[in-house]
């Protein structure tokens, strides 16, 4: 026992060793937690289309109880037992409302099985490839959809830091000095992605949907760039860990209401933040490529876009790419305007004076639910807007966006200088 | 030394990968695939410059050129659909031109990185040239002293303060990408401190050309429709 302790404090002790160790288990954790989040945004996306449809959305599929069975339970129906061990006889209303909730069939946990059994559907579906088609860009058109994103969450801090007695934990994957640019040089590579589905599926209207989605994000990277420098002069830092520590102690970007944030400077930004806030989001949503801003696969031009001619997994993956982008984008919105994973009004610092790791822990789950409340509205501006028409999404991102954002630089630099 | 050992044998990765799919750009006959060749050549460079520490210059790489530039090279070339794959191979006095303008952008690299100082002597060319040229390139003379001495062999680990600095020489096309991005952390600082003190001018002229040509597509695009 002693020898493993020993063997764990001096591999630990060891300063590559402790590197490699916390930055593959904070890379598995991210990676995990964000396939989770994907899985978990389209549940959202179906449940809250439900609610604002006014019907149920998927809230049946459980885990079947058959499961059981099939791992090596003996025991055929664990209702009927479980009602003998609390002696309520089978015909009492219990017993009929546990039935009627289908609880003698399956553990419910209110459709949260769905998006699995579609997974599932999905890779036990035919995979079909067209003749026609130009190969190699075909099979590597969706990697490049759904790969940048999760690579581009790497510098996205979910946690503040700790220090341990090894050393110096931050809770991001990578603590790089260019967090946003990061963030939008690699998911800016899922263009690619999309133009060469496009193309290679040589045929009519997946072309045309991947030269939309090209245009279209390349027109909206522009705006989205320049609308957070207003945000990067106040911060005066593109280190994501440290915007979001600013915004832990001087009041988040959007919520100026302690630390400096009092100060008539912060009040006087909300002005051009407010623009920044309002022009990013609306970016993020056509960089994710959603309705309002689903041009490229707009059933009523186009069939499907891109991916009409994709079927089984490899359809699923742009169906996943997209939703990661989405949970992507929510965590950029959330970190840069909504005050990451900071629990605000100084409790941050309060609670890591008292445990670092309880701190972590606290900090981690208000950033879960910011990520959560942001995919909502995410969901929400979904099935509340229809579609714009293609000169409209182009005139909004060129004639509108880009001017109003370069304006909005200004406008930050001379609030800024004049008011102190 | 882990680092530095691990920095080399990726440099020289990344390096052979970045030739490989250059020569590829020019050996493919159909565009697409020379267009996707270039985007991972440029890729690999970012990532090169990455390894060097010089984040800023590595993103811009990946933003401007991978991001944006080649992607509309993309475009255009599959809206013209050129089926140059089907074309017979050209003549020799073709073969001859192409070998003489490679053979001049040959030149003209191979002279400038030979006449770099500290070129000759196997230590990094970038290196000693920040250092023989800091105070002009940076603008304060403290910063350069900061600067560690030590000069790795080339494709090690650089001292991220002469970086920026240093990759900048090499790649002096940087210029108007950093233009939007000028924000302060040390090799961004740096570089908008030097771009927009030191070489201002030229910036902003390199600005209005952008513009005229900006304006001129504008134009020659709005001509062709009457209507």
């Amino acid at each position: 026992m002693d020898a493993i302790i020993n063997w764990y404090n001096d591999l630990m002790s060891n300063e590559i060793w402790f590197y490699l160790i916390h930055t593959l288990l904070k890379l598995v954790l991210m990676f995990a937690v964000i396939l989770a989040f994907v899985v978990l945004s389209v549940w959202i996306e179906r449940r809250v289309a439900g609610w604002i449809q006014d019907r149920p959305g998927p809230n049946r599929a459980g885990l079947p109880l058959f499961l059981l069975q099939r791992w090596g339970s003996k025991e055929k129906q664990p209702l009927k037992n479980w009602l003998q061990f609390f002696g309520i006889p089978e015909t009492c209303w219990i017993a009929r409302l546990c039935t009627w909730l289908r609880l003698d069939r399956e553990i419910p946990c209110w459709g949260l099985i769905q998006p699995c059994l579609d997974g599932g559907k999905l890779f036990l579906k035919q995979e079909t490839t067209p003749s026609y088609v130009r190969k190699f860009y075909f099979i590597l058109a969706p990697m490049l959809v759904l790969g940048p994103p999760m690579v581009a969450a790497a510098v996205i801090p979910f946690a503040s830091e700790v220090n341990t007695c090894y050393g110096h934990i931050s809770m991001c994957v990578a603590n790089l000095d260019i967090g946003p640019l990061w963030i939008f040089a690699i998911s800016g590579l899922s263009v690619y992605g999309l133009t060469l589905a496009g193309w290679s599926s040589n045929s009519k209207f997946p072309f045309l949907g991947g030269l939309r989605a090209t245009a279209q994000l390349i027109s909206y990277e522009v705006s989205m760039g320049l609308s957070i420098i207003p945000l990067l002069m106040m911060f005066g830092t593109l280190n994501l860990q440290q915007i979001v520590q600013f915004q832990a102690d001087n009041g988040w970007t959007l919520l100026p209401l302690w630390g400096e944030g009092l100060s008539w400077q912060r009040w006087a930004m909300m002005l051009p933040l407010g623009i920044s806030f309002i022009i990013f989001v609306t970016c993020v949503f056509a960089e994710a490529n959603r309705t309002p801003f689903d041009m490229a696969e707009c059933e009523t031009d186009l069939v499907a876009g891109y991916h009409a001619e994709y079927s089984s997994m490899k359809f699923a993956s742009f169906f996943m790419g997209e939703y990661a982008a989405m949970v992507i984008g929510s965590a950029v919105v959330v970190t840069l305007f909504l005050g990451g994973w900071s629990i605000g009004f100084g409790a941050d610092a309060a609670l890591s004076a008292y445990s670092d790791w309880l701190a972590v822990l606290c900090q981690l789950c208000m950033f879960i639910v910011k990520l959560l409340a942001f995919i909502f509205f995410f969901v929400w501006v979904r099935w509340t807007l229809p579609r714009f028409r293609w000169d409209q999404v182009m005139k909004l991102g060129w004639l509108y966006f880009l001017e109003i954002t370069v304006a909005n630089i200004f406008l930050a630099a001379a609030v800024l200088y004049f008011i102190k | 030394m882990f680092e530095t050992s691990l920095c080399q044998i990726l440099f020289y990765v990344l390096a052979a990968l970045a030739v490989l799919c250059a020569a590829g750009v020019v050996g493919y006959r159909n565009p697409v695939n020379s267009a996707m060749c270039m985007a991972v050549c440029f890729a690999m460079v970012a990532a090169i410059f990455f390894g060097m520490g010089a984040q800023f210059l590595g993103i811009v790489q990946l933003i401007v050129y991978a991001g944006a530039i080649l992607v509309l090279f993309l475009f255009v070339v599959m809206m013209l659909d050129i089926h140059n794959e089907s074309k017979s191979r050209g003549s020799l006095v073709h073969a001859a031109i192409c070998l003489l303008i490679a053979g001049f952008f040959a030149g003209i690299i191979s002279w400038v990185s030979i006449s770099l100082p500290g070129a000759k002597d196997n230590t990094c060319p970038a290196i000693t040239l920040c250092e023989s040229a800091g105070e002009l390139l940076i603008g304060d003379a403290h910063q350069v002293k900061e600067a560690p001495a030590a000069a790795p062999q080339y494709g090690g680990c650089l001292p991220e303060l002469n970086a920026a600095a240093a990759a900048r020489m090499e790649n002096p096309s940087i210029s108007d990408a950093d233009a939007a991005k000028a924000t302060s952390i040390p090799d961004v600082k740096l570089l908008g401190k030097c771009l927009y003190t030191h070489y201002n001018i030229p910036f902003v002229i390199l600005g209005f050309a952008l513009l005229s040509g900006t304006v001129g597509a504008v134009a020659l695009a709005r001509k062709i429709r009457k209507d």
